[in-house]
């Protein structure tokens, strides 16, 4: 299957000869409404997370709302940045990230290359068995993953969540791949086996650099789930702060918010601290984000 | 402490060279013991899953249903206890209940509804607007940031009195009605509310795109057939466009009913004066309490729930997905 390309789905349609431009484009007028409100709804909330990390706790709770904070408290970040142990919950994140990832697209790629391309016994049930696996609610095998980290002595260390990825822990990210490796013509692996190559040879020098915009896509959501893995380090990492992830640090601080301390500026900016990769990478790879979603969505 | 770094990266390797160990291993074995080139090379392939499944689902899940049936609290051995837990869950735990109307409330809402509105939000933008990728940018723009980042942003834009935005821009209306605007996460009343907004400015995300490649799919000639037979916009939709995202609808509903059960992170982000979500509830009697045995238990109550709602929306599927043939209403 390829992957439906709307930028010129859109222009062709835009070329098309209307019959009747001005009437047909009134008719529009309550589709750009009602698109624009809810644009609104959607921006409105990033507006004031902005505006919030931007203020001086007296101009918090200003009636009416102060859009654009006056003076601007930029020292908030500052003051974020050291109300917490944040450079090395930063470093952390980017630790369990970066291992995570590589174990989750590494493993899925091994596993889904071996449910596409070869045949053996047990392959459908195995792979129904996998996805499955997607629907079982993670609380379920929560309490005994719990007491296996604990038994190795591993808890408040950052193996929970980065070794497990090496085991294909996403079903579906096994899933898309094996989609797309399917997609691929035998031709090319067979002459790089007729070379004398092995599977592993095959799959890194042949079939991922095929299915290289998949595997972007892929890295994307996986990039994104692990920057934002809250539940895992919750559970996992107790103790001390310096060991936190960002997810845990943002935790641990909201709790110290209350009427007498509203320390809602700082939140936010450090809200807005741990969102900013995120951000970038979506305006970066937004193709590779909304590609993702939609094979997801399709496939299903 | 780059050394709580070198350590885990240690053990990450020595697992990685384990897992490929054992592939290389599974593919001698299979290979001497006379199995072909090809599913050897096939099974051996998926040992990295295979271990995982057996490490952290199948094990997993056959102890945690052991040990719902003991009093396991981490300090002392399990003891068997049979069906207390349940008993004890489903006959007198007031705080079980209550956490568990909200979680199902809460679904019920914002599922449909959430679909609903997605389905607006694509069917807009599939109109032939001009820009649909900067439109699908906005639209998608809420949903990149993580759940509990939006938890804590509503629960800042939803403070009681006139502190909170909502409140302080609709105060009008509700002294229009002579009352005073509702205190949301701080009223047992309105929590529900809350988090029903708040999972509204996600929804159009994912939701949106996918059921937008979803419409882009559907054959043009289907609605140029019906303008032919002068359709308007209406019948179209309602039999052309509904009936041919069934499918796309079902995997949203399934998927939407599985997430909802399972709300966790904004639950722990918004402090909200009685219960909160199911799993929040089962998160403190296993980790605050060390009721392990007990949230063992209660997490399987879940898995019966929600095989329960995916079983059902499964049956009912044959009655409205469209697949081939004709609809059945």
């Amino acid at each position: 299957m390829s992957a439906p390309s709307i930028p010129v789905e859109a222009e062709r349609r835009e070329l098309r000869p209307a019959p009747q431009p001005l009437r047909r484009s009134l008719t529009k007028v309550p589709v750009y409404v009602l698109l624009g409100i809810g644009a609104i709804f959607a921006l409105v909330p990033f507006v004031w997370m902005v505006s919030t990390a931007l203020k001086t706790p007296g101009q918090l709770f200003k009636f009416p709302p102060e859009w654009i904070p006056n003076p601007v408290a930029w020292g908030n970040f500052g003051e974020a940045w050291t109300a917490l142990p944040f450079g090395a919950m930063v470093l952390n994140s980017v630790f369990v990230t970066t291992l995570a990832m590589v174990g989750e697209l590494g493993s899925a790629a091994v596993v889904a290359y071996g449910f596409a391309r070869f045949q053996f016994r047990f392959r459908s049930v195995l792979f129904l068995l996998m996805l499955s696996t997607m629907m079982l609610p993670w609380v379920v095998t929560l309490i005994p993953g719990f007491l296996i980290w604990k038994q190795a002595g591993l808890i408040n260390t950052f193996d929970p969540l980065t070794v497990g990825s090496l085991f294909a822990w996403g079903p579906f990210y096994v899933f898309l791949l094996r989609q797309f490796f399917l997609g691929v013509s035998r031709d090319i692996e067979e002459a790089a086996i007729v070379d004398g190559a092995n599977a592993m040879q095959v799959l890194w020098y042949v079939m991922l650099p095929l299915v290289r915009p998949v595997l972007l896509a892929v890295a994307v959501l996986s990039f994104q789930g692990n920057w934002n893995n809250f539940k895992g380090a919750l559970i996992y990492i107790q103790e001390p702060l310096e060991r936190f992830t960002l997810p845990l640090g943002l935790q641990f601080f909201q709790a110290s918010i209350s009427n007498e301390a509203p320390r809602w500026h700082l939140m936010m900016s450090m809200s807005l601290l741990m969102v900013i990769p995120v951000v970038i990478l979506f305006f970066l790879a937004q193709r590779q984000f909304i590609e993702g979603i939609q094979l997801g969505g399709v496939k299903g | 402490m780059f050394q709580w770094y070198a350590e885990t990266l240690v053990r990450y390797l020595l697992v990685a060279a384990a897992i490929v160990g054992v592939m290389f291993l599974t593919y001698r074995g299979l290979r001497a013991a006379g199995v072909r080139r090809e599913p050897a090379t096939g099974f051996a392939l998926i040992i990295p899953w295979f271990l995982g499944f057996l490490i952290w689902n199948l094990f997993p899940v056959a102890a945690s249903l052991y040990l719902s049936l003991t009093d396991y609290n981490v300090l002392q051995s399990p003891n068997w206890v049979g069906l207390a837990n349940y008993q004890q869950i489903l006959g007198s735990d007031e705080r079980f209940w209550a956490s568990l109307r909200l979680t199902m409330a809460y679904s019920a809402i914002t599922v449909p509804l959430g679909l609903a509105l997605a389905l607006l939000a694509a069917t807009l933008l599939n109109q032939g607007v001009r820009g649909v990728g900067l439109w699908r940018t906005l639209y998608y723009l809420p949903a990149i940031l993580p759940v509990f980042v939006t938890a804590l942003l509503w629960r800042l834009l939803l403070l009681p009195t006139r502190s909170g935005l909502v409140n302080s821009a609709t105060e009008p209306i509700w002294s229009l009605f002579g009352d005073s605007p509702p205190r949301w996460f701080l009223d047992p009343d309105t929590v529900l509310w809350g988090f029903v907004i708040m999972s509204f400015w996600g929804v159009f995300g994912a939701n949106t795109v996918i059921m937008l490649a979803g419409l882009k799919n559907i054959p043009k000639d289907l609605y140029e057939a019906a303008e032919v037979d002068g359709a308007g916009l209406l019948p179209k939709f309602r039999h052309i466009t509904i009936p041919q995202l069934t499918p796309t609808l079902f995997y949203l509903l399934v998927m939407g009913i599985i997430a909802g059960i399972q709300v966790f992170d904004q639950g722990l982000f918004v402090k909200v004066p009685q219960e909160n979500f199911l799993n929040v509830y089962l998160y403190q009697q296993g980790f605050t309490f060390f009721h392990m045995g007990y949230a063992s238990a209660i997490a399987w109550v879940m898995l019966v729930i929600i095989l329960v709602l995916t079983l059902v929306v499964f049956r009912s599927s044959t009655a409205w997905v469209y697949y081939e043939g004709e609809v059945k209403r």
